[in-house]
């Protein structure tokens, strides 16, 4: 595997190689060599599979980062690229001609992550979400929270209990009138 | 049409004969062990703190009250209700459970046509299939999503601090304080703690936002003491705080301190009271202690004014007089009572109700009375020998602490007693320089002072020798001998502590230059004896418990000299509580 690395850097732009385990390697490559480092794996390297494609919200550094799994069957490891694109108006080169299954990974990231793959075939029909109209559910600016309340109505009848107001009507009535009532006339007379 | 497409469809018929890799019964298929499927509630480690409808995202979970289950200390006593229409199964729930009460067994598979069935309250609800509980997910000590871990309070090593009576921690840094404020869960099952009931996650939330000033305000609705309470309350919040479940409380106290340190120098712009407009009522508060400085504070709020009779030169009681300084230090404890004294609260200093002025002639110069003159006075253990020289009572020491006085104790002092008045004393002690043992007559465990006053004790060099009562006190070449007998434990007694009981024959002799006596507080409350205030039989003031009014019209009693010797935040509750009432009173 280093001399498939060592090979892959006199090509390539590659950094940041880490060995997670004897026969897998993660490395980043840049966005614009993409293609060509993983036609190279494919073809000179016998990476012959692509395992899966997976993407990470660093939101914080304005970044999205998609990782492409292939693996090598004859020598039995795996190579993981990694790429960094920009969270605004992602785009990415579409490899869908090197493999047919990449049109599952990228149809997918376009709908959970909004990563555009233009020319690949039918990236934006839904994948899992039917008639989703707001940001893409994977990105971590997606409030999951505000999007249920929003989305998903109440059931009938549903009622429920906030403990500490519970322990105040069932332990301390009397106390709790007292602090109600006090923290008013505070509140009105104050700042 | 080639040849292939004609045979093709026939391929499909190679594997005909062999074994299948479908399942014939696919609802009764177990999952794998760690499968997350229907949950599960140990109710008897769950806390109803509601972390769980808290975190989830798909709003799943209800907290809800259940037949049978009541809140208790530390306990809301609800329990979630989870609705499998809205549950994505992903565990958030486990992993934020601060008790790990909450699981999830691998059960997943369950038909019915009732669409009821599926919210049910895991761990009370019967359920009409087997829930194996131990297979399925729970959340490990890694996946806990709170951090167990507190922010450890800058402070001076016992070697440094132990020859000072200045303070010996520092406060948080900002960033701690951040840091800390984000362990809290926002639960709430601390509130009920509080002997005030103070709105500690509100504040906390304050800090977390960076609004402090509104934080101050917060803690200002339910308790105007707030430094010296950051400073040396007994944090009974702590005690039931969901993340010491499994972690470390949150240091609820330090984080109200920091508060306080913050904003203190700008307090009156902060919060600007401007009470209402006046009643023309006039309350005369008895005792300038926490409960006093409460009331009159609030009674301000309301409109009414406020005069407090104190018997020394300086107001705060047993904050000012029982309090040494490295705990809670002079200037602070001074500028917190100024600001309650700067919203127009007379106070009459050096007037001891009794002797300087009677409670018949406060009575009719006010509209009404609030008795709060604390527990103040040290009792004395049947023992031989009490008046021998060199022998203190723990409260009189502590006043002279407070008064400034550094006492020669001589190089050994024995201390008896195993409260906090104790170990106020036998740390004071330390700082004086002299070698000190404490005995106690039962074991630590049965120690009423706070555990992490014991602990600093015996960092700063302190000796407790526990199962030891002494017996008789008498002088020998100048010095004291102190004789002592070992005591075992017996059966339970009315406070549910074991009874000690001497071992025969065990007595034996400590020497030591002093011996301070800290073995409980008692009222006086001969002082006001012109009127006839119904007593208890422990000698405290009979009062309603919900309203604090006397037998007596318009005569309110609390704090220490109500419920005996206790702590600070639970009398600041008593004058908050003697204000509404009060005021209550004068409303008709």
């Amino acid at each position: 595997m280093k001399d498939m690395i060592e090979r892959l850097a006199s090509k390539f732009n590659i950094k940041d190689i880490n060995e997670h385990k004897s026969n897998q390697v993660f490395f980043t490559a840049e966005k614009i060599d993409i293609e060509g480092v993983i036609l190279y794996l494919k073809e000179f390297e016998k990476y012959d599979q692509l395992t899966m494609i997976s993407c990470v919200d660093y939101i914080e550094d304005g970044k999205f980062q998609l990782t492409y799994l292939l693996r090598n069957y004859d020598l039995n490891n795996d190579a993981c690229i990694r790429v960094y694109i920009d969270r605004e108006n992602p785009t990415m080169t579409s490899i869908n001609e090197l493999w047919a299954a990449a049109r599952v990974y990228e149809r997918e990231l376009k709908e959970m992550f909004g990563i555009d793959f233009p020319g690949c075939p039918r990236v934006d029909d839904p994948f899992v979400l039917e008639g989703w109209d707001t940001i893409p559910p994977m990105r971590k600016d997606f409030d999951t929270k505000k999007y249920s309340e929003e989305t998903y109505f109440p059931r009938e009848g549903r009622t429920k209990k906030d403990p500490t107001e519970q322990m105040a009507e069932k332990m301390y009535p009397v106390e709790e009138e007292v602090k109600k009532s006090i923290t008013k006339v505070f509140r009105d007379n104050s700042k | 049409m080639s040849l292939k497409d004609i045979i093709s469809p026939f391929y499909a018929w190679k594997r005909a004969f062999e074994k299948p890799y479908t399942i014939k019964d696919p609802v009764n298929r177990k999952a794998a062990d760690l499968y997350r499927g229907f949950h599960t509630n140990d109710i008897e480690k769950c806390i109803g703190c509601g972390s769980c409808e808290e975190i989830c995202q798909n709003e799943a979970i209800d907290m809800v009250e259940v037949a049978e289950l009541v809140a208790t200390k530390g306990n809301s006593g609800l329990k979630p209700l989870i609705d499998y229409g809205r549950c994505c199964w992903c565990a958030l729930c486990v992993d934020i459970c601060p008790t790990t009460s909450l699981g999830m067994s691998n059960d997943y598979t369950w038909l019915s046509e009732d669409p009821e069935v599926y919210r049910f309250v895991p761990g009370i609800d019967e359920l009409p299939w087997a829930n194996e509980s131990e297979k399925g997910y729970k959340r490990g000590d890694e996946s806990w999503l709170v951090n167990g871990e507190r922010e450890k309070m800058p402070e001076q090593e016992a070697d440094e601090r132990k020859n000072t009576f200045d303070e010996f921690q520092d406060g948080y840094t900002d960033e701690q304080a951040i840091i800390e404020a984000n362990r809290c869960l926002d639960c709430g099952i601390c509130v009920q703690a509080c002997p005030t009931h103070m709105d500690i996650p509100q504040y906390i939330k304050a800090i977390r936002d960076g609004k402090l000033d509104e934080g101050l305000r917060i803690m200002f609705q339910t308790n105007p003491m707030v430094e010296a309470c950051g400073r040396i309350c007994t944090a009974k919040c702590e005690t039931v705080c969901a993340v010491g479940h499994e972690g470390k409380p949150i240091a609820i106290r330090w984080l109200k301190r920091y508060i306080g340190d913050k904003t203190y120098d700008r307090k009156d712009e902060i919060i600007d009271l401007k009470p209402k407009p006046a009643s023309g009522k006039k309350v005369g508060i008895i005792g300038g202690g926490p409960a006093g400085l409460t009331a009159a504070y609030y009674l301000r709020t309301l409109g009414h004014d406020a005069v407090i009779y104190e018997m020394h030169d300086k107001l705060g009681g047993m904050l000012k007089w029982g309090i040494p300084d490295y705990r809670l230090p002079a200037d602070v404890l001074q500028r917190e009572i100024d600001y309650i004294i700067r919203q127009d609260v007379e106070v009459k200093y050096n007037t001891k109700v009794g002797k300087d002025i009677m409670l018949e002639d406060i009575h009719k110069e006010n509209d009404a009375v609030f008795v709060c003159i604390g527990a103040q006075l040290g009792t004395e253990m049947p023992i031989e020998g009490l008046d021998t020289e060199g022998v203190l009572s723990g409260v009189g020491f502590l006043e002279k602490i407070g008064k400034g006085e550094r006492p020669d104790l001589g190089k050994d002092v024995v201390v008896v007693g195993g409260g906090n008045t104790a170990m106020d004393c036998c740390r004071s002690s330390v700082r004086l320089g002299s070698d000190v043992k404490v005995v106690y007559r039962r074991t630590e465990k049965e120690m009423p002072a706070d555990e992490i006053e014991i602990i600093e004790a015996k960092e700063e060099g302190v000796d407790i020798q526990i199962l030891t009562s002494p017996v008789k006190i008498e002088k020998k070449d100048g010095r004291l001998a102190i004789e002592c007998i070992k005591m075992e434990l017996g059966e339970p007694d009315k406070s549910g502590r074991r009874r000690p009981e001497p071992v025969k024959g065990s007595e034996y002799t400590i020497i030591a230059d002093t011996c301070i006596m800290a073995v409980g507080q008692k009222v006086e409350p001969e002082i006001m004896k012109d009127l006839d205030i119904k007593l208890t039989r422990w000698g405290t003031f009979e009062v309603n418990t919900d309203t604090l009014k006397s037998n007596q019209d318009t005569i309110y009693a609390g704090g220490d000299c109500e419920t005996g010797p206790d702590d600070a935040i639970r009398a600041i509750a008593a004058g908050k509580k003697a204000a509404y009432f009060i005021d209550k009173q004068f409303k008709g």
